[in-house]
């Protein structure tokens, strides 16, 4: 009895940061998002239904439909790459060799980095005049003169996106070297035995085996992608012509630049319930998958 | 035999890659704020400086109160990392021996939750709550709001290392006429210690890079932190690199030297944290 008492006390000061920081602002947050509430009008604050939402659908300005598809590019371009490379990388990583340890340092260390001073980088080096990328690509006789790979509408979103998916292949690195890992050394003699061939112990061996940290991996990063706006915000803020625009910026100009709080706490609101639904979606799309193997 | 050589070759190439792509946005910048002005605008670029010189440093410390901005970083950084270890230790704690498997299932579920809230959902919340109390351009107060953003996966990952940690101890440790938190204090935290540098490196790492919330809950210039400030130097005119190369490379070490001494812990914590539920 006294233990259990002793156990609820050492939850009480994480639980009080997060009801008053998080969980009380996210029901503030939703309750906002229903509500005119912008920082100039603030004596005429009342209940306005759906407006705030009605408002963002329909912005005459900015496409609703062009930020969402904007949002899956930006979602599907980065994580796939992310995905890809990062397991790539964890495959090399899997054997010994010297080195290795410090080797991980120098290619697992942006995970550690700002992402807002990451953003900055990769704006110089993407710089229109003078650039790396326009030098490098100069040099090589690709280009005759720099391009404006920022200002240009069909080159911006790749231009946020590859620094995108340098910065998360880490994150992928590193969990998926550690269930790689974690398989263990039998499951392989035992594949030796029956007469497998390397190709067929990755596919029935190695994926089966690390396929839930695949699964949770891509689903955390899913969100964190979703929800991370500091890259573009760095390098093109949703420009040029919107065609870096995604949610997540959107929200930050609503905040930042129009003191729509209503219309911010909307689009917030908007990004997560398209995040819970994709959610539901995936865990049982995954599970499905999981039945099958 | 061949094919082995082929492979090795293969991986050997391919690791080159890596590192060199991982790498080469990092030297970019260094160099850059190694160059003059004249140099960093002039086309064909030197890939190399032909004189290095510390003068976008000298620069960066004299027109703008860079040291100031760096300190209050550090001192939000470190202390709020600090508090959110010491909370998440009794959490992760209490959620790991906490005798009620449902109680248990609920706490984990609230806690998972929290990473799916986009910060900017709780942002403008948290500003119009702080004006209410006068807590806007707090650096305490920012401190209160890191802790929280923290909390959540410390208290994840914190639990995780003491799952590790065989209950057994604790019993023995009763027996031998230790309280409880005697025995956690005594007998469990030092053979956590690796685990704990994990969860303070992690909160670290994400208070120190945090840009947006302190863009919103931070007024005065003099309490400005770095991100914060490398944001004011984004003008309308354009941005002024030799400056901001020296900037950036600031704003990139502390958590580059926080992630070198403490790897091990920090992959550690972050597998822990996410790969068992």
């Amino acid at each position: 009895m006294m233990e259990r008492k002793f156990y609820r006390w050492m939850l009480v000061p994480a639980l009080l940061f997060l009801t008053a920081f998080i969980y009380y602002p996210v029901l503030r947050g939703t309750v906002m998002a229903f509500q005119n509430y912008n920082l100039f009008d603030l004596n005429q604050l009342k209940f306005n239904g759906f407006d705030n939402f009605k408002a963002v659908m329909s912005d005459p300005h900015i496409r609703f439909a062009q930020i969402l598809l904007n949002t899956a590019v930006w979602l599907f371009g980065s994580l796939f790459f992310q995905f890809v490379l990062g397991f790539g990388l964890a495959l090399l990583l899997k054997k010994p060799f010297a080195g290795r340890g410090i080797y991980t340092a120098f290619v697992f260390y942006g995970w550690a980095l700002s992402g807002f001073a990451i953003g900055l980088t990769w704006a110089w080096l993407f710089n229109g005049q003078f650039g790396l990328v326009n030098d490098m690509l100069m040099r090589i006789g690709l280009l005759s003169q720099p391009i404006g790979f920022l200002s240009n509408p069909n080159l911006a979103m790749i231009s946020v996106i590859i620094p995108n998916i340098w910065y998360g292949v880490p994150f992928f690195g590193i969990m998926l070297l550690a269930a790689l890992q974690s398989v263990p050394n039998e499951l392989y003699e035992a594949a030796t035995l029956d007469g497998a061939g390397a190709i067929r112990k990755f596919t029935s061996v190695t994926v089966p085996y690390v396929k839930p940290t695949i699964v949770s991996t891509i689903l955390l990063r899913t969100m964190w992608i979703v929800n991370f706006p500091d890259i573009i915000y760095a390098m093109t803020n949703g420009g040029p012509v919107n065609r870096t625009n995604i949610l997540a910026t959107q929200m930050i100009n609503k905040v930042f630049k129009e003191y729509d709080y209503g219309q911010g706490s909307a689009i917030g609101l908007i990004i997560m319930i398209l995040l819970f639904a994709y959610a539901m979606l995936y865990l049982r799309l995954t599970e499905k998958g999981g039945d099958n193997l | 035999m061949k094919k082995q050589t082929v492979f090795s070759i293969g991986r050997f190439v391919l690791l080159a890659f890596y590192v060199l792509a991982a790498v080469f946005p990092l030297y970019w910048i260094v160099v850059t704020s190694l160059k003059g002005p004249k140099e960093i605008y002039t086309m064909p670029l030197q890939y190399l400086p032909t004189s290095a010189t510390l003068d976008s440093y000298r620069k960066l410390f004299s027109f703008s109160s860079f040291s100031l901005y760096f300190r209050n970083s550090l001192v939000v950084a470190l202390i709020s990392s600090l508090l959110a270890m010491a909370v998440s230790i009794l959490s992760g704690f209490s959620l790991s021996r906490y005798p009620r498997q449902r109680t248990k299932g609920i706490l984990q579920l609230a806690l998972y939750f929290t990473q799916t809230i986009p910060t900017f959902l709780i942002m403008v919340p948290i500003f119009t709550m702080f004006s209410k109390l006068g807590w806007v351009d707090s650096t305490a107060a920012l401190m209160l709001v890191y802790v929280a953003t923290v909390i959540a996966f410390s208290t994840i990952m914190s639990k995780g290392f003491f799952d590790r940690i065989p209950v057994s101890l604790e019993e023995a440790a009763k027996i031998d006429g230790c309280s409880m938190f005697q025995s956690l204090f005594h007998v469990v935290l030092p053979i956590t210690r690796p685990g704990m540098a994990a969860i303070f490196c992690f909160a670290f790492i994400n208070i120190w890079n945090e840009l947006f919330l302190a863009v919103m809950l931070l007024m005065s210039n003099d309490k400005m932190t770095v991100p914060v400030a490398l944001n004011s130097f984004i003008s309308k005119a354009g941005i002024s690199w030799d400056v901001m190369s020296a900037g950036i490379v600031i704003a990139l070490l502390p958590t580059m030297i926080v992630f070198g001494f403490g790897q091990k812990y920090i992959v550690a914590g972050l597998t822990e944290g996410s790969v068992k539920g």
